[in-house]
């Protein structure tokens, strides 16, 4: 990993077209930062992006389509619905 | 129209993936930052429909409508983000929430803290993160079919 000692006010540039800028350090422990991206770029918390992505892959996958045509199925004969873990 | 008979009216087939009118999420969503273009199938079951990547088919989701009776008015995208999937104002933004109906044997749920964003008529779409705290992920939507 690339450690970078900078202060406040100043850049971290990553690419031609990310730019990190030290804003304000608060209670020495809580580090503002800006970060300007392309729209295109997600940038999130950590933590939070963790949880949309296991809930995502927990919602996702093949298993989904599966789900929605037992359910059609279900629903158009009058049956019963597998349940998944 | 409701806008899920808007999406069924605009971009959904019975069977497949419309590969030919494929969204893009030039974000991709969390996790699956690489499946960019989905198709919509609708599979006949009220208003929950399925999307999956073009050209990464694992990556698929169940949508289904922002219900404001429920939850409230729809989020707000920022701006920057609206750019992102050619909006122009928030008007044009069709809400949709992921189901797992894998996560609990008793309900369906639904993903409140990240509802995805359309833009139907510039056929994109992103996920949003809302920053707010107290947001559900596994918001018990429906009771699991029986």
């Amino acid at each position: 990993m690339l450690v970078l000692r900078r202060k406040i006010g100043q850049v971290i540039r990553i690419n031609d077209d990310i730019r990190i800028i030290i804003q304000d350090v608060q209670n020495e422990h809580i580090v503002r930062i800006g970060i300007e991206a392309p729209k295109d770029v997600p940038v999130h918390r950590l933590e939070i992006y963790n949880l949309i992505q296991q809930e995502n892959r927990s919602a996702g996958g093949a298993d989904a389509l599966k789900w929605l045509k037992g359910v059609s199925d279900d629903s158009s004969s009058g049956g019963t619905e597998e349940h998944h873990d | 129209m409701t806008a899920v008979q808007a999406v069924q009216k605009s971009i959904m087939t019975e069977a497949e993936p419309d590969h030919g009118g494929a969204f893009h999420f030039p974000q991709g969503m969390a996790g699956f930052s690489d499946a960019c273009d989905y198709g919509f199938i609708y599979q006949g079951h009220g208003d929950i429909v399925c999307i999956q990547s073009t050209d990464h088919p694992e990556a698929a989701f169940l949508l289904t409508q922002w219900d404001e009776q429920r939850l409230g008015s729809v989020p707000t995208l920022p701006v920057e983000l609206c750019q992102c999937i050619h909006a122009n104002n928030q008007e044009q933004i069709m809400w949709m929430l992921v189901l797992n109906p894998f996560a609990d044997h008793a309900w369906v749920t639904a993903n409140v803290k990240a509802p995805v964003a359309l833009n139907i008529e510039a056929r994109m779409g992103l996920q949003y993160i809302r920053q707010e705290r107290e947001l559900d992920i596994r918001y018990h939507w429906q009771r699991q079919p029986s």
